[in-house]
């Protein structure tokens, strides 16, 4: 009985993040703060980002899909668009994964800029050419930009969310 | 430098193609599978906006759920702010009032001698359209649109491009609609434009979100000045809103004309639906 309630213990945690994504993307939770004018950062990509690049077996790419649809439902964006960009995020993760033996902290987050320029190329190419949607650059620069420099404050919490798990699961 | 590009393209392949233990697609597999959605959805066939109309419905439902946590601290944190500033506001409103005891006196005049003219030249007045409450289900910021959904739909009558109102004042229009619910875009929104008229000169301009609280006014006529008391109508020139719906008042916001909405977009929670066509009350 211990067994079975320390395995789905387990399971929760390590389910965490993709609920968290998963909430992020289906609620309320706002990252967009337009009454301080310029504060705004996707947390949905930070956490793509970090993921895939550090556990790819906590949140699958069928979730990733599936999280960008809802995305896009929810923020009535043409079906596809944030699965594609958050796919594309997660392939420069997964790049940067194979091609680098030791990753730390500098390496992911200088990392991160080529996933952010992709990400974002991607979603302005695609409302631009293909919707009606008026699009103010600056604020999505702005996103961009905070998006990089938080980075490190979840990379460090992800961290220690991560050993915690580790923890857990070698008791 | 062979060995270096083999190595880019190994990197490459493996994170596109490769399969962790636990991933069930490759990357690669499901990139092709979102252009193909993307492309389905943007093509605008009948049969894939049916679908999509019904995942919204469905994912809107589920996303008011989830939402209750965050709606709850919402409101807990506006009661507790709102009861420390009532004090503040009693004497506000005191103040207010005597005002309006003293303006209460012009104004019985004036709406006297309206109605009397109103007589003269036949003028039917009609000050109710015919709308339907809503609640806002789902109100979520993104770079791309300020816009927020209802809970009715199609179901309710509610038909693409229909004025939206809260407490008589204009906050958006219907830009998407579902069987049992609908998207507002706000007027605070860069995409939406709408002509309106400012009193007391008549003066027209088009009200432009621009992503912020206050939307601009712009093609204002030329050495426009804001006055005092400028309020800020839909003019109904663009042939889908009703002339007349309140709006907001200009104001002078360094160097640009701005308007300060009646109904603050970011604090409703009922909406009414503006369900008469235009052409219904095109006479009045």
């Amino acid at each position: 009985m211990a067994l079975v309630i320390k395995g789905f213990q387990e399971k929760i945690f390590r389910l965490i993040p993709l609920f968290l994504l998963f909430y992020i993307c289906i609620s309320e939770f706002h990252t967009q703060f337009y009454y301080w004018k310029i504060f705004s950062f996707n947390l949905q990509m930070i956490i793509i980002y970090y993921w895939v690049l550090r556990d790819p077996d906590l949140i699958g790419y069928g979730f990733i899909f599936i999280a960008g649809l809802v995305n896009d439902v929810i923020l009535s964006l043409p079906l596809g668009i944030s699965a594609l960009v958050y796919l594309l995020v997660s392939f420069v993760a997964a790049y940067v994964r194979n091609a680098t033996v030791r990753s730390s902290l500098t390496t992911d987050w200088f990392t991160f800029v080529i996933a952010i320029f992709f990400g974002n190329i991607t979603y302005y190419f695609l409302i631009k050419k293909y919707t009606q949607i008026q699009i103010e650059y600056v604020f999505i620069f702005y996103e961009s930009l905070f998006t990089f420099i938080l980075y490190p404050a979840f990379w460090g919490l992800f961290e220690i969310y991560k050993k915690f798990i580790n923890i857990k699961t070698k008791k | 430098m062979a060995t270096s590009r083999d190595d880019f393209g190994i990197a490459i392949r493996s994170a596109l193609l490769q399969r962790g233990a636990k991933q069930k697609f490759s990357l690669f597999v499901l990139i092709l599978l979102s252009i193909v959605i993307f492309v389905l959805d943007t093509i605008d066939l009948k049969p894939v906006k049916i679908l999509r109309s019904a995942i919204n419905d469905g994912v809107y439902r589920v996303s008011a759920i989830t939402s209750s946590p965050i709606k709850a601290s919402r409101a807990t944190k506006d009661f507790f702010s709102e009861h420390f500033s009532v004090y503040k506001e009693n004497e506000k409103l005191k103040a207010e009032l005597e005002g309006f005891r003293k303006k209460n006196f012009n104004t019985l005049y004036l709406e006297t001698e309206n109605r009397s003219l109103q007589n003269i030249v036949e003028f039917k007045q009609k000050t109710k359209y015919n709308t339907v409450t809503s609640k806002i289900i789902l109100d979520k910021n993104s770079p791309y649109l300020n816009s927020v959904v209802i809970n009715k739909g199609s179901n309710a009558g509610i038909l693409l491009g229909m004025p939206v109102l809260n407490k008589g004042n204009l906050i958006g229009r219907i830009v998407e609609v579902n069987y049992t619910s609908s998207r507002i875009l706000l007027l605070n929104d860069l995409n939406s434009r709408i002509p309106v008229v400012i009193s007391p000169n008549g003066s027209q301009a088009i009200l432009s979100g621009s992503g912020e609280s206050m939307p601009n006014l712009q093609y204002l006529p030329e050495n426009f000045k804001i006055g005092e008391n400028n309020l800020v109508f839909t003019s109904g020139k663009d042939g889908i809103f009703f002339s007349g719906i309140s709006v907001g008042q200009a104001v002078s916001d360094a160097g640009t004309f701005k308007v300060k909405l009646f109904s603050d977009p970011n604090q409703i929670n009922f909406v009414n639906v503006v369900l008469d066509k235009y052409s219904d009350l095109k006479g009045f």
